[in-house]
């Protein structure tokens, strides 16, 4: 070895390790902290990054499914917000963890793939303890059975004496801006090549809820549709604009109620 | 010393006028005076060569003073004294026989007042007075003499009493009345009409100040506040004040008829004479609740009776009408509903412009509510008592309807509250609407953003941390405390500055200073806010689920606003225990809460054993719509009123109230010795205040009263002492004076 090179490479391994850590320290300055600090709009669209299951966790290049559909879903989503109604939106939106203190400046949340969530019991009290003070909470993308049966078991860690139920049809949630009397299956872009509106054994949508006791509701969960791909893919020839239109109603009428009740 | 060189005492000639009796006629004088003028110059002129000019000059003036004082004794100076004529006059003599003057140690009131005007006349019998004999309540009434006096009337009006005897008097030769009183009035002491009143008979009021104005030994509970109409569940808040005249510790209970409610310790301190205790009253049920205040005796305490008050407070089913009015969807929109979802009492209509061509209505009563957006017409706003508009441009309200929003709190009595928000308040264009006139600050132009969407800390001023209203807790300190720990609001704009009877209750601490947060200012019967923030919906969100205090806010802050905003239709009575009577006083608008003139008005008077009958209110000179009228309880209880309003002998309208009344409490009340009020009574009859130590001046005063049948006395004074020596002392000065300077 030549004369130096250990002293070399310490140095440009310090420098690199001191410049990752300076880079750090600003991204997590810059990030969250201070947005939530000078937030640019009322609506701010937070996706929830859940913990996964081991089937829902990424890896290898692939993403987590908590990402799905990101960030165009919401970027789409929030456009549509602020041209159909006058709700003061945020260009962008957000990513939180359930544990990130920040959450709870931000009433709505979505989740989305939540057959692969997988939440421990802190994660699970921080959601009770958000949704009961008010928060609102909408899932989607889930599909068949087995990932039903995934999302209840985290969902009764949340709210193990809260049912699950269908939200009626006169609830306002369906009316608040839109009548959506319309109960549609709304695919996800695979229905483009297979035809299909289904996945797995998903056949029959269902909007279902939970509430709290004032009868508000609290929780929308979107099973066996893909509202986040009609978001994703508005701006895909292909995709159907009717259900994409539908998905924006679904998605604005949650939001409307979760702003008004 | 006086009456032996002027003859006469020194009061006499104090009272007396100076006249001159002499005969000779005034141009005899005159030439009498120029004629020695003439003289004394010329005698001195031809002797000029034995004395230097001063000299001259001095013995002059000597000579010129002497003959000035012979000319005036010519003249017979004589004192002129207006004086009664004996054996023709009469004195009233006037004892205050309420049971206040019952109070005293070793001698009562009463006992000093009755000694006081017996010994008036037996030190001098050369009066010869006619003595009539008043005893002094209510209402004064003649007796033969004070010998069975006794401190029995359950009021006391000076005013009234003593126009009594002057009306009584009118056609006798009343020369004065003597009053032996302690001034403690039960009717809420003299006016300045009274006093008029009373100096239009010409007839001077002496006074004799009995008992002490300040009683270390007693303790009073002078007065207790609080609303005589409360909602079910709800906190009232009562303020009473205690007077006392010395340090002292005790404790203040609060009955909810026989069930106690708050026991409070009190430390009475020796820095003022009033404490003020501040208590949180809850009434659950709906119907009339006997509430009884009361403070423990101190050691010494005679007088018990004063220290307890009741009162009745309604506790009814009515409902509130508030309309929110908001511009965009957001948190705090939903969260000031939730705050206030489970308050029964308040109907929240909220009017939401949810897209740019859709309102959605939430809390409504029927379909047709607010069916065509924001009310057009004075009848349909003026059916709210509060009006809440959020982040919404003032260009979305017609001129019209911006005309109403200002009556409506002008003219209906209504509160506004004007919340912050990207299109509130400034950003709005509000500073140039028809309501800027209404609201408490002066809002920066449009052209200027003054919305934050910055997290701020909300500290209280110092007139928020007393205003009930943003109590978040039960003691001052708690509420301190709790209000320093809510999390930051999430937003805050820019007020600009405030009007000068505005009001800051809180502040927010931001970059550029403490600016203020909430605002108010009355204006016209009705009241403005402004909640200079959106976000404190974050005080939900950030605390944990059990913290009420986001809810506390606002169900406090809404209660506030419809508490100010008066009925269409109402009648109030007052007087209580501390008084003597009750007077009713009701008021009828229309819809359009416009006075309503055109009726006729009875009340129905009911006593809690079922005795009623009724009696008409007559419209008041000075305010239109309203209409009054005095009541004399027969009994003590709970008295119920129901007045009801009738054109064309149809019954139109009813307003009804109640109160609770002790017959005979007025006396225990506010009985310290009044001196002032006795002074002010002299001096504006012409008579004197007196001590008891004072007594010896009233015969002198009685004697040449101004009053009654009077005869002229006329006194010489030219042989008075003075006069001699004067001249004696002229004389032999000018003498001595000669001598000295060798010119004699």
């Amino acid at each position: 070895m030549p004369k130096g090179f250990y002293s070399t490479l310490i140095a440009i391994t310090a420098f690199t390790l001191i410049a990752v850590a300076v880079a750090w320290g600003q991204s997590s300055e810059s990030g969250s902290s201070r947005a939530v600090r000078e937030a640019p709009g009322e609506f701010q669209f937070v996706r929830l990054a859940y913990s996964a299951n081991r089937y829902g966790r990424g890896g290898w290049g692939r993403r987590q499914m908590w990402q799905t559909d990101w960030p165009d879903a919401e970027h789409h989503f929030l456009k549509g917000v602020s041209r159909l109604t006058r709700v003061a939106a945020a260009e962008q939106g957000r990513i939180l963890t359930p544990l990130d203190e920040n959450i709870y400046d931000f009433p709505w949340i979505y989740a989305v793939e939540v057959g692969y969530w997988h939440l421990n019991d802190q994660e699970a009290a921080r959601i009770r303890d958000y949704l009961l003070r008010g928060g609102f909470l909408m899932v989607d993308d889930f599909h068949g059975t087995w990932e039903w049966s995934s999302f209840v078991a985290s969902m009764q860690r949340v709210f193990p004496d809260r049912p699950i139920v269908d939200i009626p049809e006169d609830d306002e949630a369906f009316h608040v801006i839109y009548d959506l009397d319309q109960r549609i299956q709304i695919p996800s872009r695979m229905f483009i090549y297979s035809g299909v509106t289904w996945e797995r054994d998903g056949y029959t949508p269902h909007w279902r809820g939970i509430y709290d006791d004032a009868g508000r509701l609290m929780v929308s969960i979107n099973f066996n549709m893909d509202i986040g791909d009609a978001w994703e893919h508005a701006d895909w020839p292909d995709y159907p604009e009717n259900m994409t239109a539908l998905a924006y109603r679904f998605g604005i009428n949650y939001l409307i109620y979760a702003m008004t009740h | 010393m006086f009456e032996f060189l002027f003859k006469y005492p020194r009061d006499d000639y104090a009272r007396s006028e100076l006249i001159y009796t002499g005969d000779w006629p005034p141009w005899l004088l005159a030439l009498l005076i120029i004629a020695a003028l003439a003289g004394i110059s010329w005698f001195l002129y031809r002797r000029r060569d034995f004395a230097r000019p001063p000299q001259m000059l001095v013995v002059w003036v000597l000579q010129l003073a002497m003959l000035a004082v012979v000319i005036w004794l010519l003249q017979q100076p004589t004192l002129s004294t207006e004086q009664l004529r004996a054996g023709e006059n009469v004195v009233a003599f006037v004892l205050d026989n309420s049971e206040s003057m019952a109070y005293g140690e070793s001698e009562s009131r009463l006992q000093q007042a009755m000694r006081s005007l017996s010994a008036t006349l037996a030190d001098d019998s050369s009066l010869e007075l006619s003595v009539q004999h008043y005893e002094l309540a209510d209402r004064a009434r003649l007796v033969s003499s004070f010998l069975e006096s006794e401190a029995s009337g359950t009021g006391t009006s000076i005013a009234a009493s003593l126009t009594d005897v002057l009306r009584e008097a009118r056609f006798s030769p009343l020369a004065a009345i003597v009053l032996s009183s302690d001034g403690a009035d039960t009717t809420g002491g003299l006016s300045f009409s009274d006093l008029a009143e009373i100096a239009g008979f010409g007839v001077p009021v002496h006074t004799i100040a009995v008992g002490r104005e300040s009683i270390p030994e007693d303790i009073e509970l002078t007065d207790v506040m609080l609303p005589n109409r409360a909602l079910p569940g709800s906190t009232i808040t009562a303020r009473v004040s205690i007077r006392h005249d010395a340090a002292a510790s005790t404790r203040l209970k609060v009955y909810n008829g026989d069930d106690l409610l708050e026991s409070l310790p009190v430390d009475l301190q020796p820095d003022t004479k009033n404490t003020t205790v501040w208590v949180n009253i809850k009434l659950a049920d709906a119907g009339h609740h006997h509430i009884r205040f009361s403070v423990d005796g101190i050691p010494g305490e005679q007088e018990l009776r004063n220290n307890s008050r009741s009162t009745l407070v309604e506790v009814a089913d009515q409902k509130y009408r508030v309309l929110y009015f908001e511009g965009e969807p957001r948190w705090e929109y939903k969260f000031m509903r939730r705050a206030l979802n489970d308050d029964e009492d308040l109907q929240i209509a909220s009017l939401l412009r949810v897209s740019p061509n859709k309102f959605y209505r939430q809390g409504i009563e029927s379909p047709e509510q607010l069916e065509k957006g924001f009310p057009t017409t004075r009848d349909e706003l003026f059916a709210y008592d509060a009006l809440i508009i959020g982040s919404v441009e003032a260009a979305s309200l017609t001129d019209e309807q911006q005309a109403i929003i200002h009556d409506f709190v002008s003219e209906r009595g209504g509160s506004l509250l004007m919340l912050a928000g990207p299109n509130g308040l400034g950003n709005g264009g509000w500073g140039q609407s028809r309501i800027a006139d209404v609201l408490p600050v002066r809002l920066p132009p449009s052209t200027t953003d003054s919305f934050f969407r910055k997290k701020a800390a909300v500290v209280l001023t110092p007139q928020g941390a007393d205003d009930r209203m943003l109590w978040l807790a039960d003691t001052a300190d708690a509420n301190r405390v709790a209000w320093n720990k809510l999390p930051e609001v999430a937003d805050y704009q820019v007020t600009g500055n405030l009007k000068p009877a505005a009001v800051t209750l809180l502040q927010v601490m931001t970059d550029i200073g403490q600016l203020p947060l909430l605002i108010t200012q009355q204006f016209g019967r009705g009241h403005s806010y402004i909640l200079a923030s959106g976000g404190t919906w974050r005080w939900q969100m950030s605390m944990p689920v059990e913290d009420q205090s986001h809810e506390t806010f606002w169900r406090q802050l809404l209660r506030a606003l419809v508490a100010h905003a008066p009925s269409r239709v109402s009648l109030a009575a007052s007087g209580d225990g501390g008084s003597t009577g009750v007077s009713l006083r009701a008021e009828f608008r229309d819809d359009a809460f416009r006075p309503i003139d055109d009726i006729g008005v009875t009340a129905i008077v009911t006593h809690q054993d079922g005795d009623s009958w009724s009696i008409d209110l007559l419209p008041s000179v000075d305010e239109p719509g309203v209409f009054q009228a005095d009541v004399s309880p027969t009994a003590s209880g709970n008295w119920y009123f129901e007045a009801v309003a009738e054109r064309n002998g149809e019954p139109i309208e009813v307003a009804r109230a109640s109160i609770h009344y002790e017959s005979g409490q007025a006396e225990y009340f506010n009985f310290r010795r009044d001196s002032r009020a006795l002074q002010r009574l002299s001096e504006a009859t012409g008579g004197r205040y007196l001590e008891p130590d004072e007594l010896d001046a009233l015969p002198d005063l009685l004697r040449y009263s101004s009053s009654g049948l009077t005869e002229t006395n006329h006194r010489a004074i030219w042989d008075a002492p003075a006069v001699f020596l004067l001249l004696l002392l002229l004389k032999g000065g000018e003498w001595l004076l000669r001598r000295r300077w060798s010119t004699i």
